[in-house]
């Protein structure tokens, strides 16, 4: 009995401490290539494979200041290198008011340009924008829905989600339509980082609790986030690749925590936009200053995983 | 190995044991992720549910007396206009609505409650500084005052509170023309059409 027993425990504290110290191998993350340093803007080094889609994505625009319009200008003239579709925002659009002034100040005006040429924008809420006012509000695209998909192009589908307001209805939705979006490139687009090397807010992490499990079952490759006011590439947390773009019109300098671990390139000196291309199983992207410096940019293909799919 | 070292051996062992596999077992609890919590709300949910309903009923009553408009417009102040107007037929249709009409005291408590226990622990401290932090029109004195009183609009230049997903599991589900938010420590009830609170909770934690 006393020998079984001596087996019996080292057998089972060694099944405990395996338990208790278990360690979550973080999969392989889509390898991106790496970025050069800061340079001249230069017409973005997209792939030229055919058929493509190319996209903008801005994020806590709303300021209706100088650094917005002069963001506008610079998304307007890398257009005609860099000939994106859309724009994607990431909340907080309309800072300090809802107004028809305030849309007009902190939207219209600063991409009149773009939006004259057809560009359309499809917005994500913060925690400064009105719900109602913006869902109804038609150049927002959001189909008076405050968490809604679309897909401009077969086998690419966006989820702007409202991560002000995380209910279950909405977890619901996300999980159903991320069920039958199948073998698609997922990419999510909310106001706040589920990962985060910012010093004020950081992480948030009940939703990043919430959400990443989906996240990793559904095969989403791809999220962008808001509501930091730098700019940050994560580094890959489980095959996914998560950058926040909050500094399209406000700016927090040296806002990134130093020598975070998770960050693979972070930018908070100025304000900054993107633009990105998908040409197949790749993305490819680029981080431009409001000076027209190119402080980002790369590219990396999806993970392959399994997806649960009805079809 | 003699007798007294067993008895002291195994004494150990059935005291280290349990605890090892209560420790494993919190630590797989853990990492499970299980964060949808099950609702705490147990108390008058169908007196609230009755509450909310009576305040759809008047709402829709109230929006088919104004001129109704697209349901996506790309005229701002167009959209300003029809929240004003909804806002100000439903206040018409309830001039003496009182706090604590639809959060009547059992439903508070059943609330407060709910609330109480979303916050409890090390993760509960988060989801309070969340409530708290950027978004609350009471973080940073920046924001505009907020009239929390029944039948008040919201203002449009406050920023709003993030509500915890933890939260809003735990609390009863809204349709979508009505929301929690909170403004400091205040609960309150906000009708997303009219931009509008409906009833507040004081000090909800």
């Amino acid at each position: 009995m006393n020998q079984k027993k001596r087996a019996f425990f080292p057998g089972v504290l060694a099944l405990v401490f395996a338990v208790l110290f278990q360690v979550q191998a973080q999969q392989p993350g889509p390898a991106v290539q790496p970025s050069p340093a800061a340079q001249p803007a230069r017409p973005a080094a997209t792939p030229v494979q055919q058929p493509s889609l190319k996209f903008a994505i801005l994020g806590d625009t709303g300021t209706g200041g100088k650094p917005q319009y002069e963001i506008g200008e610079k998304l307007t003239a890398i257009r005609t290198t860099v000939p994106f579709e859309f724009v994607i925002m990431l909340g907080d659009n309309m800072y300090g008011g809802d107004s028809a002034k305030d849309f007009q100040n902190k939207f219209e005006k600063p991409y009149q340009a773009l939006l004259s040429a057809g560009i359309k924008f499809y917005a994500a809420l913060g925690n400064h924008d009105v719900p109602d006012r913006q869902i109804a509000y038609k150049p927002f695209n959001m189909g008076g829905q405050r968490y809604y998909t679309f897909k401009p192009k077969d086998g690419i589908r966006f989820f702007a989600l409202d991560s002000n307001y995380m209910d279950k209805k909405q977890l619901d939705w996300l999980k159903s339509e991320l069920k039958s979006s199948g073998s698609e490139w997922k990419i999510l687009f909310f106001h706040h980082p589920l990962y985060s090397s910012g010093e004020k807010h950081g992480p948030s992490l009940e939703l990043r609790k919430l959400l990443e499990p989906l996240l990793i079952e559904s095969g989403v490759d791809v999220v962008f986030a808001g509501h930091e006011h730098f700019y940050e590439r994560i580094k890959p947390q489980h095959g996914i690749q998560y950058f926040i773009l909050g500094n399209s019109a406000k700016l927090r300098k040296d806002g990134i925590t130093p020598q975070s671990e998770i960050t693979a390139k972070g930018f908070d000196d100025d304000n900054a936009f993107m633009v990105a291309e998908i040409s197949g199983d790749e993305m490819s992207f680029q981080t431009i200053s409001r000076t027209g410096t190119i402080i980002d940019t790369g590219k990396f293909r999806r993970v392959e995983r399994k997806t649960t799919t009805t079809k | 190995m003699s007798l007294m070292n067993f008895m002291i051996k195994r004494r150990f062992w059935s005291i280290v044991f349990p605890c090892l596999l209560l420790a494993s077992a919190c630590a797989w609890n853990d990492a499970a992720v299980t964060p949808v919590q099950a609702s705490v709300f147990q108390d008058d949910p169908k007196e609230f549910e009755t509450h909310i309903q009576k305040y759809l009923a008047l709402q829709k009553k109230a929006i088919g007396t104004v001129p109704s408009i697209p349901k996506e417009n790309a005229d701002a102040a167009l959209i300003a206009k029809h929240e004003k107007q909804v806002a100000d037929a439903i206040r018409a249709a309830r001039p003496n609505a009182k706090q604590g009409e639809i959060f009547t005291p059992g439903v508070r408590r059943s609330i407060t409650m709910a609330i109480k226990h979303t916050l409890e622990g090390k993760e509960g401290a988060a989801a309070k500084a969340t409530i708290l932090g950027e978004g609350n029109p009471k973080s940073d004195g920046l924001s505009p005052p907020v009239n929390v009183e029944v039948n008040a609009p919201y203002p449009i230049s406050a920023p709003f509170s993030t509500v915890p997903p933890s939260m809003l599991m735990a609390l009863p589900p809204l349709p979508k023309e009505l929301e929690f938010r909170f403004v400091g420590r205040n609960l309150i009830l906000r009708d997303t059409k009219a931009n509008m609170i409906v009833d507040v909770l004081p000090e909800a934690f």
